[in-house]
């Protein structure tokens, strides 16, 4: 790699991270710097880990970053004769730089790290990207990028690769910001095509997020599900990258008519999203709702009740109440009533489907009310407005006895609807396979979450003896061997 | 103007002439000779290299694949209309700002609409929806086969099979025909489930058949095991889950079993 030797030739200065304790006051710049010693020590000793340690303390800093703080760490932290220093500093905004000789000075002695590491130049361009976006200047933030993600395409490093998959995130996040989406898709492509080949798994994750949205954002269902389909799975490495996974595929799913799968994705990301992230939970608990109207249930009122959800959720109540009434007319009403909502969430084409749930429900709640009902009856019911109404009726009804949803036959001679006496469902299996059925989501929860549990990598060396950590070593990999046969033995 | 472009716009008209008089062999040779020539144009898709007579080209494009859709739907050749909308629909989507919109690009879409609901591909058709800009969707050859699809979800046929007398365009008809023995198939389904027995003379005009040989003959070919007797036909009920009377206790053993296996894991 050229880059690499050309990086390292410049003045190499001794590496003394200092621990934080020593500063009393302590400035973002400060903070930066310490950052900066997280990732040179990540880097040294490969622990990708530490990495992610320092791109969560930025994001922390993130809102008191100044131009002066950016500028003065660019100073510190990029070997002044750089390719880099020298377009990074063009793309940070000037301030007067009197405060900022006296603020620098202190600290500048004490934490010093070694220069021309790749994982610090990227780390830059990250901080930078990151400030110009919080900053609004969208045109230098895409200049940013761009350079950024060029430069990326000559490092090969796996420590980069958790500021890589940041990088890759605000790259396509300023783009959307300017809603310039289609022009990022190819490049996206190729840096997707290029995770996958470095085996960079979380690269590889957060790319193919990052397609899925640009997919859906211009409603491409039916590449973003192709590509879906075709790109490499595997376990997820990051929980928020695998909620936005589960969505788009929810998404997928939904528009694809494939309900049960789509319900189970948009659950599971709801409730996988971390509390903060609540936009993102609006949105799944909105596509949720819809799923489940249209798979014919009836979310339950607490759905609608959630914290910090109620009023987004407020057409989407009214839309349930219209679908559990069967009320066509006040369906109609509360679509129209919320026409804008629905556009805009790009639901509205879904809610076009419901229309036929309507009728099932209000269909369903006839059929449980009277044992025989005429058809011309029904139709006043329904509120079917059209030229043939009692014709219209007998074959809504009679689509609605085959799809399972009531159980009814019909007298064509003398035109009504007889309703079968419901059975006693106890004397039929229907309640064990529910039991079972519920009883294996429980069982495959517990699963799920012992199998989510993280623990840093020799956290608890130190305090077990060796005896004691053998025994536990051995007692792990028994379980683990356990739940791999068990797995085996399920398909 | 340049010559390879003089050259297909005049193939392109012979083809039209074509056309008009209704010679379809002729057209079909043309048409994959035009289909060749096009390939020869570095501004089309997926290339859309900038050429200063791009715009021609890609118009000139465009209506040669609008013709070669409404020329399958004439040959009534599926497969056919299938490869040319997909090697139209780039024409659509991506051109926009280079070239100005077609007046065919409606129609055409609410046609391939229409043949996904023929089709039964109800996910694609639903796919191509969320394409469709809310504009689009009240023009009446797209909001033709909306409403369709909903009827036909619902289970209103008579409404799909009276929409057949109030087609948009006349390249409809042709899909609306097949729509209607999709929607015959569909009410025999129901009929089974929903009567016991249907007089011959309602079954009839159910069915949409004219005469009782028709219906006989359907009957025979497509639901052998209806009964036609004392002027009625009588369906067969498929048999009603029956309470249990066996427990099924291996399937019970072996839940049972895989149950205590796991509790054990978590305890």
């Amino acid at each position: 790699m050229p880059e690499d030797v050309q990086m390292n030739d410049s003045e190499p200065q001794p590496a003394a991270p200092t621990p934080a304790a020593a500063a009393p006051a302590l400035s973002t710049l400060h903070h930066l710097k310490e950052i900066a010693s997280v990732i040179e020590a990540g880097s040294l000793s490969k622990e990708v880990r530490r990495i992610s340690r320092a791109v969560r303390l930025t994001v922390a800093l993130r809102r008191r970053l100044a131009a002066r703080d950016v500028s003065a760490f660019l100073g510190f932290a990029l070997p002044a004769s750089s390719e880099a220093y020298a377009r990074l500093t063009a793309l940070v905004p000037k301030e007067d730089d009197t405060e900022m000789d006296v603020d620098a000075a202190a600290p500048a002695t004490q934490i010093s790290i070694k220069h021309g590491l790749p994982e610090i130049e990227i780390y830059c361009y990250l901080l930078v990207l990151i400030f110009l976006i919080d900053q609004k200047k969208y045109d230098e933030a895409k200049a940013c990028a761009t350079s950024s993600i060029a430069r990326l395409k000559n490092l090969n490093r796996r420590t980069v690769d958790v500021l890589a998959s940041r990088l890759y995130f605000y790259y396509s996040y300023v783009y959307e910001l300017t809603n310039s989406l289609a022009e990022i898709r190819g490049n996206l492509l190729a840096l997707h095509r290029m995770a996958t080949l470095h085996r960079d798994e979380l690269g590889q994750e957060t790319l193919l997020n990052l397609l899925l949205r640009n997919y859906l954002h211009y409603n491409l269902y039916d590449q973003a599900e192709k590509l879906r389909s075709k790109a490499p799975r595997f376990e997820a490495h990051s929980n928020q990258q695998f909620c936005r996974y589960l969505f788009y595929l929810g998404k997928i799913r939904t528009i694809q008519l494939e309900y049960t799968d789509a319900k189970e994705s948009l659950l599971q990301a709801a409730r996988k999203a971390p509390t903060s992230a609540r936009g993102f939970r609006i949105q799944c608990n909105k596509w949720a709702i819809i799923v489940r109207l249209l798979l014919g249930e009836i979310p339950e009122r607490t759905v609608f009740m959630q914290k910090g959800m109620k009023k987004a959720l407020t057409p989407y109540f009214e839309l349930t109440n219209a679908v559990r009434v069967g009320d066509l007319e006040l369906f109609r009403a509360v679509a129209d009533k919320f026409a804008s909502t629905f556009s805009a969430d790009r639901t509205r084409n879904l809610i076009v489907r419901l229309r036929h749930n309507v009728i099932r429900t209000g269909l369903r709640n006839i059929s449980i009310s009277y044992s025989r009902i005429s058809l011309a009856d029904i139709a006043k019911k329904l509120r079917l407005d059209s030229e043939n109404p009692v014709a219209d009726a007998e074959s809504i009804v009679a689509k609605a006895i085959r799809d399972g949803a009531i159980d009814a036959t019909i007298d064509h001679a003398n035109g009504w609807m007889v309703s079968k006496e419901t059975g006693d469902v106890y004397s039929t299996n229907e309640p064990q396979i529910a039991f079972n059925s519920r009883i294996a989501f429980c069982l495959n929860m517990h699963n799920e979450a012992v199998k989510a549990m993280r623990f840093p990598p020799n956290s608890h060396k130190e305090k077990e003896s060796a005896e004691k950590r053998r025994e536990r070593l051995q007692q792990e990999e028994e379980l683990a061997k356990h739940m791999a046969e068990e797995d085996d033995d399920d398909f | 103007m340049d010559p390879k472009l003089t050259e297909v716009a005049q193939m392109f008209a012979r083809f039209k002439a074509a056309y008009a008089r209704n010679d379809l062999d002729a057209c079909v040779t043309l048409l994959s000779q035009l289909k060749v020539q096009l390939t020869k144009f570095p501004s089309l898709p997926p290339l859309f290299q900038q050429a200063p007579n791009s715009v021609e080209e890609l118009k000139l494009a465009r209506d040669i694949y609008e013709h070669a859709v409404v020329l399958s739907v004439k040959l009534e050749d599926q497969d056919a209309f299938e490869r040319d909308f997909c090697q139209l629909k780039p024409y659509y989507m991506d051109t926009c700002g280079i070239i100005p919109p077609s007046p065919e690009e409606y129609p055409i879409l609410g046609l391939n609409l229409l043949r996904l609901l023929v089709q039964n591909r109800i996910a694609e058709f639903h796919t191509e929806l969320e394409l469709l800009p809310v504009k689009a969707l009240e023009h009446p050859c797209i909001k033709h086969a909306v409403e369709l699809e909903q009827s036909f979800m619902e289970g209103a046929y008579n409404r799909v099979l009276s929409a057949r007398q109030a087609v948009p365009h006349e390249t409809y008809v042709y899909f609306m025909d097949l729509l209607a023995k999709t929607v015959r198939d569909e009410i025999a389904g129901c009929s089974e489930k929903g009567y016991d027995s249907l007089s011959i003379s309602d079954a009839k005009q159910m069915l949409m058949f004219s005469s009782d040989q028709e219906l006989n003959q359907y009957i025979t070919e497509e639901h052998p095991e209806w009964e036609i007797k004392n002027g009625s036909v009588f369906f067969q009920k498929a048999k009603e889950s029956q309470p249990c009377k066996e427990i099924p206790s291996l399937q019970l053993i072996n839940q049972t079993l895989s149950y205590a296996r796991e509790l054990e894991r978590i305890v």
